[in-house]
């Protein structure tokens, strides 16, 4: 269950290797120019990194914010280790009833330890994701 | 040609025109592993009272992180992407993101940044803060 409970369980670190297929792939998915830079928003898809007790896969969500900050560039070849933590869970009273936010934070370190990216994405947890064909009451 | 530093408040960004479809959202899902079926399956988002599949977030943002870069070149730097997803952003629209400058200082812009879709509504709205990249000696 979603709660303010979870409110700072965080991941395991998770290193990766910023490789030059995996930025492409992402620039051609996303119908981008790639010239051997990373784009700004490839950080946003560092999602491995499992929460204790949080498996929000179970849930309908709905990305109503994002956002980065940029402490030092990101390069293919670099090496990043980053963490994921719920930052956040709060209630609001919108026209969909009850609607929880749950906020989560994936911060990326070089391997000096020094900050090089800050990622926070605020989901809007509709509801457990349905089995069968029960509407959802998701609205554009 | 307009340097990055010839900007002022008020001075339009270049537009990026965007024309998503259902199969750019699965390729895109294979990179961000994002599976949410909303994204892929135009029945399941029907279901789950949407039009159609819609588009992941992150893709649209990728969007202005294209119009950033491609408008900031070698002479800038982001330091910042904020945005609000407003409503969603589904296959075969027209949409075009776009951006001004709200505020400047010695070595940085801040920049209002929206997207809107065809039919004149903001689908996502933000802010991103640009720094001048200085020569190296």
């Amino acid at each position: 269950m979603i709660s303010k409970d979870i409110i700072g369980r965080e991941s395991n670190p998770v290193r990766i290797k910023i490789e030059s297929h995996m930025v492409r792939r992402f620039a051609e998915a996303a119908g981008i120019p790639f010239s051997n830079q990373v784009p700004p928003t490839f950080v946003g898809t560092f999602g491995e990194g499992g929460i204790d007790g949080v498996d929000l896969l179970q849930y309908e969500t709905i990305h109503v914010e994002q956002k980065i900050t940029y402490y030092q560039p990101v390069s293919i070849g670099d090496c990043i280790t980053y963490t994921r933590r719920i930052t956040d869970v709060y209630e609001r009273v919108g026209r969909l009833g009850k609607m929880i936010f749950i906020v989560i934070e994936t911060k990326g370190r070089n391997p000096a330890g020094e900050p090089v990216f800050s990622c926070s994405s605020t989901m809007l947890v509709l509801g457990r994701r349905a089995e069968d064909e029960t509407p959802l009451g998701l609205s554009g | 040609m307009k340097h990055l530093w010839d900007y002022r408040v008020n001075d339009p960004l270049p537009v990026r025109e965007w024309r998503p479809d259902i199969l750019q959202f699965r390729q895109f899902a294979e990179v961000s592993g994002n599976f949410n079926p909303v994204h892929l399956d135009d029945a399941y988002a029907r279901r789950a009272g949407l039009e159609g599949a819609v588009a992941q977030g992150v893709l649209t943002m990728a969007q202005l992180g294209a119009m950033l870069t491609d408008w900031m070149g070698e002479e800038g730097t982001l330091k910042s992407l904020e945005v609000r997803f407003e409503k969603m952003v589904r296959a075969g629209e027209r949409i075009l993101c776009s951006g001004y400058i709200k505020d400047t200082s010695l070595n940085a812009l801040i920049c209002e940044i929206m997207v809107v879709n065809d039919r004149a509504e903001k689908v996502l709205s933000g802010s991103a803060v640009v720094t001048f990249n200085t020569p190296e000696n």
